[in-house]
């Protein structure tokens, strides 16, 4: 930093509030009125010096770290509710982790063992296929923008400034997964030393997907990562239908000899594929273009706003847009019908167009099945409904479209209950069939609680209302509006409707599961569900309706005011 | 002679974000094959009064109605009539330019809403973008985009705000002379610009708007003065 630099900046910071409001500090001291005579400053005719990536980083880390306005034990001070909360719940995680080795010690049912026994491998290949999926959305090695715009176009090494990222990567793939892993198999009662393997595996894979993924990148290509990414998925949804088949006691449950030794060999297959391609991808990340490691920056940003938000929708719709920027153009098809109808037409087409999220529903018809499976008895209608909320949720992106500002919806000459329930019309059908899909796994046929056939109906549309409506509130839930009054808390200042915007969706599924499991009559959850129902179409929040109360008041004091004067000219006597 | 019934009519706006009040006892009549045009500085309050016309923000005190109807935004009567092109419109991330277009047609129960869609398409120019996402558009396709859904659908009164924004100069000379047709076909229009060949063309009636002003400095506001506008002027805070 030049003297001239240091100066100015020392000016700066010695200004009083005076002088910055009227502009009079070191930097302005030619008048904008006086005819300026310009000085240029050109750069010097010598050869620039090579520059060292790691002292440039240090200088901006040195320079970052020098603007923290708050040191760590002033934080961690602040933030005594959140560690004293960590160390509540990280007390009940090793209670449970205890309870179940206990409770392990007596698994000898099919349904345990058969549970035990696969469920590594389906923990495996999900694993490797959400790791392949995270790793091309986000790169896997990305830069921010402000490094793609001052670093970048310096002239140094690509390979040493995003060496450090694509070590991140892996092994922040590497502790994720192995925390992941580990908890599993401490839950499903497995020696230390089989879970120790298990965990090493799974980790390990995790490690090879983000190595093969940055490889990848460096060649732009992504067919492979598509490939293995479906595989794997369609693995994981195989192993858990065996793990259901073997529960309902129609395959019997083989544990060859192989079996025990399969989490070392795949460990040390995954550790080789990890460092070939860790070590290939290295060599060749200068290969990668600025606009590929810039858009998994910003990605990551948007992520972070959405995060703070605690904004699972607005995170979903960063991914939809870039999804659909990725896909550029379609083949336009004409619309059918007038009104509401063209609206309705519009989400079938969208099906033909995206048909993907039809796998997640197929997948959330699994559940109650695996559910049943697993023993989880009375709470596999909470779970299912879970699960079919996920399922949903992006059948219903024009809801999602028409609610997140107003803007759309006024161009259409519907109200806000015709909007919803033509946008509802197509997913609800789909829920329609997934619960004739589901409706044997209620009525008790994988070993879970045994029904009659009208009370499994009833149980099964409460569950697929739960999640349809789930879905609903999920996507049409309102932003948090900062404008509104703040709750205080050990925290600081939070908005009441950020706490909740975690739950939304979920909270529907709660609601209307609840009488289920705590026995209730079955009438109670479609009910609940019809009320749930009745609330969400009408698009009205609680700020609404205190606007519209304030309204009102305002009126009726306009109206008594008015009253109170008329009733004065009326008493006054006349001459 | 019938007596001429307002379209929509604003009657003591008043609206403030803190301690600044932003629209203060505003009044408007807007009648059919009306166009009028605010103008003013950056930050006078243009969008506001255009998001409380529309209904997008409630006013703190005042009444609106469109059609006699007490303005709601989510009144079907009411968005049947008014067409809107303001900051907040929002797109289908999965639907091309033409199935917007398509799709907003056939709400509003156009009779062969594929001819006049084509029709739009070809006025804005977007007919080599009729099959890409809007997220692939640039801000002035995307801005033409917008505009259309203004015109592929039966409409009284259309609000812009500054609809000029991102337009080339060809773009703005094509808006000009449309809404200056659809003017003298009887509808309404009510806009804020910074264009003055817009305004030239276009309004029939400029409001000026000279500002906000603070609660605890109504001095300093008061000596506001106000500008000259062409065409028949109202001065408004």
């Amino acid at each position: 930093m030049s003297k001239k630099s240091k100066k100015l900046i020392r000016a700066q910071a010695n200004a009083t509030p005076e002088d910055v409001a009227t502009g009079a500090t070191a930097a302005s001291e030619v008048d904008a009125g006086e005819e300026r005579t310009w000085t240029f400053t050109f750069l010097g005719d010598v050869e620039p010096e090579p520059v060292d990536e790691k002292a440039l980083h240090t200088l901006m880390q040195q320079w970052r770290h020098g603007r923290a306005s708050r040191t760590l034990g002033q934080v961690l001070g602040d933030a005594y509710f959140m560690i004293f909360s960590l160390v509540l719940i990280g007390a009940m995680v090793i209670n449970l982790l205890l309870n179940s080795q206990h409770g392990a010690a007596g698994c000898n049912t099919t349904a345990c063992q058969s549970g035990r026994t696969l469920l590594p491998w389906v923990l495996l290949a999900g694993t490797a296929a959400l790791t392949l999926a995270a790793a091309r959305i986000f790169g896997p090695v990305l830069a921010s923008a402000a490094e793609g715009f001052w670093l970048m176009d310096a002239p140094v090494s690509r390979t040493r400034l995003l060496g450090g990222r694509l070590r991140s990567a892996l092994g922040l793939a590497f502790g994720l997964a192995a925390v992941v892993a580990a908890l599993v198999a401490a839950l499903s009662g497995m020696t230390l030393l089989l879970g120790g393997a298990w965990t090493l595996a799974i980790a390990l894979t995790a490690v090879a997907m983000i190595a093969l993924a940055a490889l990848e990148q460096t060649y732009e290509r992504t067919a492979v990562l598509r490939v293995l990414q479906a595989l794997f998925s369609v693995v994981a949804a195989a192993v858990v239908v065996w793990m259901v088949l073997v529960a309902a006691s129609i395959v019997p449950l083989l544990t060859p000899a192989w079996m025990a030794e399969a989490p070392w060999v795949l460990a040390i297959v995954a550790g080789v594929v990890a460092v070939v391609c860790g070590v290939l991808a290295y060599r060749r990340l200068s290969q990668i273009r600025r606009a590929r490691l810039l858009s998994g920056g910003s990605l990551v940003s948007g992520m972070q706003g959405a995060a703070f938000a605690l904004d699972l929708g607005l995170a979903r719709d960063i991914l939809v847009e870039r999804d659909a920027v990725a896909r550029g153009h379609v083949k336009p098809t004409p619309g059918r019908g007038l009104g509401v109808q063209a609206l309705i037409w519009r989400d079938l087409q969208r099906i033909a167009r995206f048909p993907k999220p039809l796998l997640g529903l197929v997948a959330a018809a699994l559940v109650p099945y695996a559910a049943d499976a697993l023993g989880l008895g009375s709470f596999m209608p909470f779970v299912t409904g879970l699960a079919l909320l996920a399922a949903m949720v992006p059948f219903l992106g024009s809801m999602r479209v028409l609610s997140r500002t107003g803007g759309l919806a006024r161009t259409m000459p519907f109200s806000t209950a015709e909007i919803r329930n033509a946008t509802m019309v197509v997913p609800a059908v789909l829920a329609l069939l997934w619960s004739v899909a589901v409706y044997p796994a209620v009525l008790g046929i994988a070993g879970g609680t045994s029904r009659t056939p009208l009370d499994a109906l009833i149980v099964t549309v409460s569950i697929a209302a739960a999640g349809l409506l789930g879905a609903v509130r999920w996507q049409t839930a309102k932003q948090v509006d900062y404008s509104r009054p703040m709750m205080a808390t050990n925290a600081g200042g939070i908005q009441p409707s950020l706490i909740f915007n975690l739950f939304r969706g979920i909270d529907v599924v709660v609601v209307v599961t609840a009488p289920l499991l705590l026995g209730a009559p079955i009438w109670v959850s479609p009910a609940i569900a019809l009320v749930v129902y009745m609330l969400l179409r009408s698009g009205t929040s609680m700020e609404e309706l205190q606007d519209e109360a304030k309204e009102q008041q305002k009126l009726a004091e306009a109206q008594r005011a008015t009253a109170s004067k008329e009733k004065i000219k009326v008493q006054r006597p006349t001459r | 002679m019938a007596k001429r019934t307002p379209l929509l009519t604003a009657s003591g706006i008043t609206k403030s974000f803190g301690p600044v009040t932003i629209v203060d006892n505003f009044n408007l009549e807007v009648y059919p094959g009306e166009a009028i045009a605010l103008t003013g500085r950056n930050g006078a309050g243009k969008s506001t009064i255009l998001r409380l016309l529309i209904g997008a923000d409630r006013p703190d005190e005042g009444r609106i109605e469109f059609e006699g109807l007490r303005m709601s935004e989510t009144k079907p009567e009411i968005r049947r009539g008014m067409a809107t092109v303001i900051d907040d419109l929002d797109f289908f991330p999965d639907l091309s330019v033409v199935e917007h277009l398509d799709l907003l047609a056939r709400a509003h129960g156009v009779p062969d809403p594929e001819a006049i869609v084509d029709d739009i398409l070809e006025e804005v120019q977007l007919v080599p973008q009729s099959g890409q996402l809007p997220g692939t558009l640039s801000s002035g396709q995307r801005r033409r985009l917008a505009l259309a859904t203004a015109f592929v659908r039966p409409r009284k009164l259309l609000v812009l705000d500054e609809p000029e924004q991102r337009l080339d100069v060809e773009g703005v000379a094509w808006l000009a002379a449309r809404l200056k047709e659809e003017r003298q076909r009887g509808l309404a229009i009510i806009m804020a610009s910074h264009e003055p060949h817009l305004v030239d063309t276009v309004a029939t009636r400029t409001v000026r708007l000279m500002g906000p002003k603070r609660q605890l400095d109504d001095e300093d506001a008061d000596v506001a003065d106000a500008d000259t506008a062409a065409d028949e002027t109202e001065d408004a805070r």
